[in-house]
């Protein structure tokens, strides 16, 4: 029982970093260039191509087909950017515009890949480093895929943290994504601000993809599959919030794994369904509170905590007559 | 394979697509409300008419055979040939019940309409769409999971010459088709027209006019979704049967492609955009090219999707209002307005 929940909860805690690291990427694009990029797949299963391509061709260790996964997204958003959305956006095209034209770009990326992977054969490949044993926990196996996708999350928080508080550009990422106009006016150089987001947010979904094919073989629709759920986690991070993207990407990952074995055990709903619940968490999320988890307050809940508790007041009644 | 089977599949398709794609453009083109969960109510129209039908024919046997295997498809359609009006009856049936589902559903899907706006409810509609695609891949009772329903005989089952057959079975798509944009083309070029186009341009404008903008954006849901749960019924009788892989957001960014090729708001365009597209569709099949003699080391259908990808984008950033620009509401109102003008 102990081994099966541990178990459980380390294969959530890996999809739902895998999940956050995508989302992150959505998150960002959505908050500086305004718009719900759904090329954001592609990048990922570039991503996940080029580190088996390291990997297996190529004989690289790990950290080397990381390096090559997050440049070479990072070069296709940019290339995303500057050829179609950049061009676009000057002419004053509106978000839906830019979305059909990003559906646009994922399929021409997704298929000219199919093209290629088919001729040479890699239409469902495996990568040849494969997760290996390295403790156990009450059980359960702890591999160093467990170990990697955890700390690069935790580096991604920090670094990304630091960047946006410390440094001039985070800064300047801040005031665009705040008001872009006004960034704009005082000076600050909204094009390098986006071109250093669609950097972040490929390479940060080249990453993803690079665990991913370590996790599990991929095809040229690894990351179309898993969109949504990046999409679950941006959206229920409120679309604005990477606090938020992050912590949705783990309840995600929570949802999923937990949620259908749960289903599976008590209701014999079938396993197949754990694709329905990103969706439905989407859905969910924009008909109720499109805010998501940004919409809580912990600053509220800080000052309820703090305030100081005085003897209620009786209530004044004002409404009883007027005039 | 000879030319004949392949001219019938491009006009079979073009029919089906011209239904989605109108029913697109009036949601999207005229109401401005982005539909992308085309391809929901086409899934809900092909499983209301495909089960309607397979389960009526199956009770009226009333044999002992599991439902979804070959054994009963085979009866399923040797029944359909052996009584002509009995499913001449049963599709105009299963027409009428997946065009009343789809137009409740579409009533349903106006409720986001009204608390989104833009590129999130399109994002709510795409995922509406995969989550009945994964739901009907899924849950088997209701049309076999992933092994699909097949046998459902079409209203031309009685006639013995395939050729013929389906021959028969594309006029009557394209004359259905036909009345879809018949249709269309009354409704826009009327007052409601001008009514929906007053909700796309500006809704806080329209209520302030006096107009029920929540009740045009169901009413012109409920019309959109019907259409495509009724392109979708054809589908089911065209494929004789329901397969839940055939549902895929494609179909959706299909239909949308062709609207945005031929002109939003344009049900002209829309008519040049699903021709085009429904050519250059077909004339990218692994068989067409098998037909010229050529071979390639890839799946040729890779290649389209790619095209389709490079079509929508170039459409957006250099097209975007498509091959033919919107018109003018035609109206008695526009006639007496150029009088005046050229007075």
């Amino acid at each position: 029982m102990l081994e099966e929940f541990m178990s459980l909860l380390l294969l959530s805690l890996l999809l739902g970093s895998l999940y956050s690291m995508m989302g992150l990427g959505i998150t960002m694009t959505f908050k500086i260039v305004r718009f719900a990029n759904f090329a954001h797949a592609e990048l990922v299963t570039i991503g996940a191509y080029v580190s088996v391509m390291m990997i297996n061709m190529l004989g690289g260790g790990v950290v080397g087909a990381a390096v090559c996964s997050f440049l070479a997204s990072a070069l296709l958003a940019l290339a995303m950017d500057e050829l179609v959305y950049k061009p676009m956006a000057k002419r004053g095209a509106s978000a839906l515009y830019l979305l059909t034209a990003s559906i646009g770009v994922g399929l021409f990326v997704r298929y000219v890949l199919s093209i290629f992977a088919d001729i040479y054969g890699m239409l469902c490949v495996q990568s040849k480093r494969m997760p290996t044993r390295i403790a156990e926990l009450a059980g359960a196996d702890v591999t160093d895929l467990h170990v990697w996708v955890i700390a690069t999350l935790i580096g991604i928080v920090t670094l990304l943290h630091l960047m946006l508080t410390r440094t001039k550009l985070g800064k300047a990422m801040r005031a665009t994504a705040c008001n872009f106009e006004l960034a704009q006016a005082s000076g600050i150089d909204t094009d390098l601000v986006r071109r250093v987001t669609w950097i972040i947010a490929g390479g940060l979904a080249g990453l993803a993809g690079m665990f991913w094919s370590i996790y599990a073989p991929i095809n040229p629709e690894v990351g179309w599959r898993y969109l949504l759920w990046a999409f679950a986690a941006s959206i229920l991070g409120g679309m604005t919030s990477f606090y938020g993207t992050i912590a949705a990407g783990i309840i995600g990952g929570l949802a999923e794994v937990f949620g259908i074995t749960l289903a599976n055990r008590l209701f014999g709903v079938s396993l197949s369904y754990r694709w329905m619940i990103s969706f439905i968490i989407v859905i969910v999320v924009l008909l109720v509170n499109p805010r998501g988890l940004a919409a809580i307050r912990l600053e509220a809940l800080r000052e309820w905590l703090k305030a100081p508790r005085l003897p209620r007041l009786p209530k004044l009644k004002l409404s009883a007559r007027r005039g | 394979m000879t030319i004949l089977p392949l001219i019938i599949s491009i006009f079979t398709f073009f029919g089906l697509y011209l239904i989605l794609s109108i029913s697109f453009n009036l949601e999207f083109g005229y109401a401005g409300q982005p539909n992308f969960g085309k391809v929901l109510l086409y899934a809900i129209g092909a499983t209301c008419a495909g089960r309607l039908v397979a389960t009526i024919i199956m009770l009226y046997l009333g044999a002992d055979v599991p439902f979804f295997s070959a054994l009963a498809a085979d009866m399923r359609l040797r029944w359909g040939a052996e009584n002509p009006l009995a499913t001449v009856g049963l599709f105009v049936l299963a027409l009428v019940l997946a065009m009343v589902v789809g137009g409740l559903v579409g009533y349903v899907l106006s409720y986001p309409t009204l608390r989104l706006k833009g590129d999130f409810l399109a994002i709510v509609m795409i995922c509406a769409g995969e989550v009945f695609r994964i739901f009907l891949k899924t849950y088997e009772p209701l049309v076999g999971g992933p092994f699909g329903l097949s046998g459902v005989p079409g209203p031309f089952s009685f006639v013995g010459d395939p050729n013929l057959k389906e021959a028969l079975y594309m006029s009557l798509v394209l004359l259905i088709a036909f009345g879809c944009y018949l249709f269309a083309q009354k409704l826009v070029n009327s007052p409601y027209g001008r009514l929906l186009k007053s909700v796309r341009d500006d809704e806080l404008a329209a209520n302030v006019l006096g107009k029920k903008v929540v009740r045009v954006k169901a009413e012109i849901l409920v019309i959109g979704s019907a259409m495509a749960a009724l392109a979708g019924a054809l589908y089911a009788f065209y494929v004789r049967g329901v397969f839940a892989e055939d549902f895929v957001p494609m179909v959706t960014f299909t239909a949308v492609t062709m609207t945005m090729l031929g002109g939003l708001a344009n049900n002209r365009g829309v008519l040049v955009g699903c021709l085009l597209l429904t050519l250059f569709d077909r004339f990218t099949r692994a068989s067409f090219f098998n037909m010229l003699g050529i071979t390639v080391a890839f799946d040729i259908s890779y290649i389209r999707y790619a095209v389709m990808g490079l079509l929508i984008i170039l459409i957006v950033m250099f097209k975007p209002k498509g091959l033919m620009p919107e018109e003018p509401v035609r109206t008695p109102a526009i006639e007496i307005a150029k009088e005046e003008l050229s007075k």
